[in-house]
Parts: C-alpha cells; sequence; structure tokens
C-alpha cells in the first residue's frame, strides 16, 4: 500500500516538473499577478491620498468664514487646493464649468457675507437671551443672518465617494462656523458684561466637548491597516492555489485519453492510491506556492515601495487554514479532472470555474464593496471562506480559533469534491 | 468449470446505454489453460467489449465470466492480480522515461524493491530497449513504444493476459520480437487471449481462433481446422472473409 503509494506520489512529481508550462501556470502567472494587481491597487490609493482629491475654491466671503475654510483645505492631504481656473481666480461660474468638465471633483462657493452673516446670528442670539436693549450693542442690524454654501459636484463621480467627502466637507464648514459663532459669542459676552480677564482665550477649543478617537478593532496591540497588500496577498495565493485545477484537469483527462486509465483500472490498486498521489504532489504545490506568495508579501512587495506584508501572530492558524484552501483546491482540480473527458473542455471548465468562483469569493474586488445581492452568493464560494479567514488572521489579528469553521468548510467541501468524483467513476464504469 | 478451462463465459451480453443494439450478443465459449485464444473480427465487431468485461472494465449486461475459477463481479481484486492487459492504445505516460514508466506500472501490480528493478532490467534487455530505458517514452518509435507497452502488462509475470491488437502499426521486425516474446510467454505457463485484425499473424500465434462479428461467435476452432472445414479456404484470412463478408466496415 505504502509502496504504490510512493510509486503514485512519484510518478505526479516526475510528470510536473516535466511540464514547464504547467509550472510556470502554477508559479510565476500568480506572482506576477501579485504584483500587477497590488501595484494597480495601490497606485489608485497613492493617487488620491498624496495628489488628493482636486478641489476648487471660490471665497467671496474675504472674511473669516471664508479664510478659515481656505486655510483648511490647503492643508487637508486629501484635497488638491486650488482658487484659480486657467491663471485667472476662479469664480463661481467658471468654477461651475470646471466641475462639469471633469477637472475638478468638488468646487466651494462661499458666498458674500457668509462670515457676517454667522456673526449676526450669533448677535441675535445672544440679545435674545440676554433681552438686553440692542442699542448697548455694537450690533449692525444690515444684511441676512444665513449664507448659503455651494458644494459643486462632478456628475461622473461616484455617489458613495462623493457623499463621503461632501460628508467631511460640510462637516469641517460646520466646525468653521461654530469656531467664529463661538468666538463672536465670547466676545459679545465679554462686551456685555466688562470683566475682560474672564474671555476664554480659545472659546472653541474649550467648548469640545465631545472628541473622536479612530481605532482598528484589531485583536493586536499593533494597528494592521487595510490596504494593497494585506488584500492582494492572500487574495492571489488563494486563486493561484486553486488554479491547480487546471493542471490536475490535465493530469486527470490525459491519463484518460492516453489509456492509462484504462490499464490502472485493470491493476490490483484502488483509486484512493491513484487519487493520493495527486493529492500528495497538489498539496506540496499548494504549500509552495503559499511560501512564495508570501515572501512576495514579505520581501519583494516593500522593495518597490509597497508596505510589507503583516502577517498576524497564528501561525498554527495560518498553516491550518492554508492546508485546509490545499485541500479544497485540490479536491477541487480532482472533480473538474473527473468530469471533463477531453483537455480543452478541462481547460474552459476548470479556468472558467475558478474566475467565476474567485469573483464570487471577494479575490478580485473584496466583498464589503459587493452589492448585498452579491455578497449574499459570495458566501457559497470556498475561495471566500479562504480569504475570510486570512482577514482574520492578517488584518484582525485573530487565533486559529476563530477561522476554525472556515477550515472545517474548506476541509468538507474537499471532502465532498472527493467522494463527488469517486462516485462519478463508479457511475462511468457502469456503462 | 471444464476440466482445463481457465476462463469460462457463458451466456455473456453486453449492451452500453446509448447504444441501440447489443455489443456482445449471448456469446459463450471457454479457454483452456496455457492456450493463445485468438478473438477475430472486423472492427465493431466485440472484440475490445469481450476483452473490456474479461478485464473487469465493464459489468457484464447478462452472463456470466469465471476467470480462474473466481467470478468477474463477485472477485475482481483476486481476479486482478493474476491478469495482465497490453491495450490497443499506448497505454504509457508519453513524459517519463521507460524504465519510470515500468517502474510505475510494477508497483501497481505490487511489485518493489529488487525483484522489481531486475525484472525491469530483464524485459528491457529482453525487448532490445536496454539503451533507451532512460528516454522519454515520447522520443520513442511507434515499434519501441508498442514493446515497452507490452513490458507493462507482463512485467508481474501474470497467469492470464489480454493483449488487444498488440503489434497494431508497428514494422515486421518489432512484430517479430513482440510475437516471439509472446510465444516464450506462453511456453512458460501464460494463457493468452489475443485479438487482432492481422490474419497471417494469428495463424502463425494462436492454438484457438474464435471469428466474432456482430457481438456473435460465428465459428472456432485450431486455425488449420477451421482453414480446412471452410471450402476453398488457403488460409484463415480466406475463412474470415467467408464469414464475415468482404463489405468494408466503419
Amino acid at each position: 500500500m505504502i509502496s504504490k503509494l510512493a510509486a503514485s506520489v512519484r510518478k505526479e512529481y516526475l510528470l510536473l516538473v516535466r511540464d514547464r508550462m504547467g509550472l510556470s501556470i502554477l508559479f510565476l502567472m500568480p506572482m506576477v499577478l501579485i504584483f500587477v494587481m497590488t501595484l494597480i491597487q495601490d497606485s489608485a490609493f497613492k493617487t488620491l491620498n498624496e495628489k488628493g482629491i482636486p478641489v476648487v475654491f471660490v471665497n467671496n466671503d474675504k472674511d473669516s468664514l471664508g479664510f478659515l475654510i481656505e486655510k483648511g483645505l490647503r492643508n487637508n492631504d486629501l484635497c488638491s487646493y486650488s482658487d484659480s481656473i486657467h491663471g485667472r481666480p476662479a469664480t463661481a461660474e467658471t468654477a461651475r464649468q470646471a466641475v462639469a468638465e471633469g477637472r475638478f471633483l468638488i468646487g466651494i462657493i462661499i458666498p458674500e457675507g457668509a462670515t457676517a452673516a454667522v456673526r449676526k446670528n450669533v448677535n441675535k442670539l445672544i440679545r435674545e437671551t440676554i433681552d438686553i436693549d440692542a442699542q448697548s450693542m455694537k450690533y449692525d442690524s444690515s444684511g441676512s443672518d444665513s449664507a448659503e454654501i455651494d458644494i459643486l459636484i462632478d456628475p461622473v463621480a461616484k455617489k458613495s465617494f462623493v457623499t463621503a467627502i461632501t460628508s467631511s466637507l460640510r462637516e469641517f464648514i460646520s466646525e468653521t462656523k461654530t469656531k467664529i459663532m463661538f468666538g463672536t459669542f465670547s466676545r459679545q459676552i465679554a462686551e456685555i458684561i466688562p470683566d475682560k480677564a474672564r474671555e476664554p482665550k480659545n472659546a472653541f477649543t474649550e467648548s469640545q466637548i465631545i472628541k473622536y478617537r479612530e481605532i482598528y478593532a484589531s485583536k493586536t496591540a499593533k494597528m494592521i491597516v487595510p490596504n494593497a497588500v494585506q488584500h492582494n496577498v492572500p487574495a492571489w495565493t488563494i486563486f493561484a492555489m486553486f488554479f491547480i485545477a487546471i493542471p490536475i484537469t490535465g493530469s486527470i483527462v490525459k491519463e484518460k485519453s492516453e489509456g492509462s486509465v484504462f490499464r490502472l483500472r485493470t491493476m490490483p490498486s484502488s483509486y484512493l492510491i491513484l487519487t493520493g498521489g495527486k493529492l500528495i504532489v497538489y498539496l506540496g504545490v499548494c504549500l509552495v506556492q503559499f511560501l512564495l506568495m508570501i515572501s512576495v508579501g514579505l520581501y519583494f512587495l516593500p522593495m518597490l515601495g509597497l508596505p510589507s506584508l503583516v502577517l498576524g501572530s497564528s501561525f498554527w492558524g495560518i498553516g491550518i487554514l492554508t492546508l485546509a484552501t490545499a485541500l479544497a483546491a485540490t479536491g477541487y482540480g480532482v472533480l473538474v479532472g473527473t468530469l471533463a473527458t477531453t483537455e480543452q473542455q478541462g481547460a474552459i471548465m476548470g479556468s472558467l470555474s475558478i474566475l467565476l468562483l474567485s469573483a464570487l469569493g471577494g479575490i478580485w474586488v473584496p466583498t464589503y464593496v459587493m452589492p448585498e445581492s452579491m455578497r449574499a452568493i459570495s458566501v457559497f464560494s470556498p475561495m471566500n471562506w479562504s480569504l475570510d479567514g486570512y482577514y482574520k488572521l492578517f488584518l484582525r489579528g485573530s487565533n486559529a480559533m476563530a477561522i476554525l469553521a472556515d477550515a472545517m468548510k474548506l476541509v468538507a467541501f474537499s471532502i465532498a469534491t472527493m467522494a463527488i468524483s469517486s462516485f462519478t467513476n463508479r457511475i462511468k464504469r457502469k456503462v | 468449470m471444464n476440466n482445463g478451462a481457465i476462463i469460462e463465459i457463458k451466456h455473456l451480453t453486453k449492451k452500453f446505454k446509448n447504444s441501440p443494439e447489443d455489443a456482445v450478443k449471448d456469446i459463450s465459449f471457454t479457454v483452456g489453460q496455457n492456450e493463445i485464444y485468438g478473438l477475430l473480427g472486423p472492427n465493431g465487431a466485440g472484440k475490445t467489449t469481450t476483452l473490456s468485461v474479461l478485464c473487469g472494465l465493464f459489468p457484464p449486461t447478462s452472463g456470466s465470466v469465471l476467470i480462474d475459477g473466481k467470478n468477474i463481479q463477485k472477485d475482481p481484486a483476486d481476479i486482478r492480480k493474476i491478469v495482465g492487459i497490453v491495450p490497443q492504445d499506448i497505454a504509457l505516460y508519453s513524459s517519463l522515461t521507460a524504465k519510470e514508466n515500468l517502474d510505475f506500472y510494477g508497483h501497481m501490480y505490487g511489485l518493489k524493491g529488487k525483484d522489481l528493478k531486475n525484472k525491469i532490467a530483464f524485459w528491457l534487455e529482453k525487448l532490445d530497449l536496454t539503451d533507451a530505458a532512460n528516454r522519454q517514452v515520447c522520443n520513442f518509435s511507434g515499434g519501441m513504444k508498442r514493446r515497452v507497452n507490452l513490458i507493462a502488462g507482463i512485467l508481474h509475470q501474470p497467469k492470464i493476459l489480454f493483449l488487444d491488437e498488440p503489434t497494431v502499426g508497428v514494422d515486421v521486425q518489432s512484430r517479430s520480437v513482440i510475437i516471439g516474446h509472446l510465444k516464450d510467454l506462453n511456453k512458460a505457463g501464460t494463457t493468452i487471449i489475443y485479438t487482432s485484425h492481422l490474419m497471417e499473424e494469428a495463424e502463425n500465434f494462436c492454438t484457438y481462433v474464435s471469428i466474432i462479428d456482430h457481438g456473435k461467435i460465428l465459428a472456432g476452432d485450431s486455425p488449420a481446422a477451421l482453414i480446412s472445414s471452410f471450402k476453398g479456404s488457403g488460409n484463415l484470412e480466406d475463412v474470415f472473409l467467408q464469414l464475415t463478408d468482404t463489405k468494408p466496415r466503419d
């Protein structure tokens, strides 16, 4: 039994190492994919993070509110600030046109008298609250007590993105307005109650009772930031592991077409020994693939200026999940090889189904950006179970226990595919 | 089981699911121990189907097959240990060398270690393949591939050997070598069941011949007896054509 299994493993190993094209598909293709996809996605992140969102600003206010917003935008890394178009100061009209043409993603127009309107509002509030004679205050009752700030939006910009950006802008403008209101408020109170020593130097800062802290809810003390590397390395490693279905299919179909299966079926050897040889060799291939891909994330991507992959702290978890993924991938390969009758059929069936499973599983695009309906379907992809497990280990810093359910699903998938393959073989023999 | 019969087939019928007709129709025959039994017939006559049922590849639709006293459906594992198969197709891994192929198939027959190594070396030497032992099979000529294909089926010294057109497409020299060694194997005690289109080869090689067509056995006897029993027949090919007519088959 052992010597038969060893012979089967040796045969599969020799067949694999002599298939140079197959080997390049197994090892080079996913490495190239990791490089390309990570660089593409990382540069997309950098476009937003480093150069910022192009914003055109029109300040018709020429007072505190306008200046403070302008200062805020200029200092904000998220924005690429501009107040001129074609070398001329931007106006409401030219800004609207430039945003419509897509030269800027966002346009902000601060109307004339916006600061005055805020101040007037505060004065009015104080008068009504304290009920003092208007004459005793330096109060200008002329002009409007409200201002309308226009936020122009590029019509082709993605809605969710625009919502996020405009929300931030509104929050920032509102904060600036509050700052002015507090300043005005404390000055007015100081005028009414002439004990100037009590006037706070920075009324706004002191008014910030509620502050926010953003913390990544990772189980490790170190903050692991989701980035292109953290997604792409595990994602394409899983893809590569499942891609072994193509050479496994090729190997099985070739055995059928070359007549080896005919001979093997008449020999005193079980299906388990013949398939076991394939399973052991391709499990080994999956593990080598994993180590290679992880090395790319740890050592090669940082050489290109990309962040290094963070593996988390559970090496047991990584081992269990990788083995379970490899089992699922090899089982799937055996199933496709069993169902296919020609090499072409196997290659098409294998590659298309893997592309579909990977798209559904969140390999190409993370599932959290998918619509609800697709997210519901994605839970049926074994690649999703694996990716979810790696996210838990790499991003959330979870331990081996947290990925056991994912690993068990993958092992169950492997057992199911092997059982279907064995059953299909029996059915095919009962012609 | 008849005295001296190693294979006994009774009322064997095989019908494939997608086929409207029976591939083999109620055939019965016995093969004596140490016989070279030729199953001859045109394309689609039912030779390979009969052989496949005897090898345990397909279950019979009806009828019974006893090999060395064991039922093919009840004791397939026992039967597999004593039979060897040389299929019509070159059932070898083309990217493996001759030695690697034989090593793998030898292990699958339960051979191992020094015994296996010696057997591989012996047969490679005997069939003039020692120099090519470490070359990949894909670089072999048709005749060389046929010889390796033969060794893969006889390496474990089977009691019964099934040969499905073992010399098809090979040159006269290779054919002569193959047939010569098969005769030696038979002398050493192996019963051979052989199918072929080559009447001259069958006439010289077989001790008993059955002519099969449309799934039925039309005649069976020693080649000499068959030739003499059909008037105007000078050789086995004449008998074959008289029984199966001269119309080309698909």
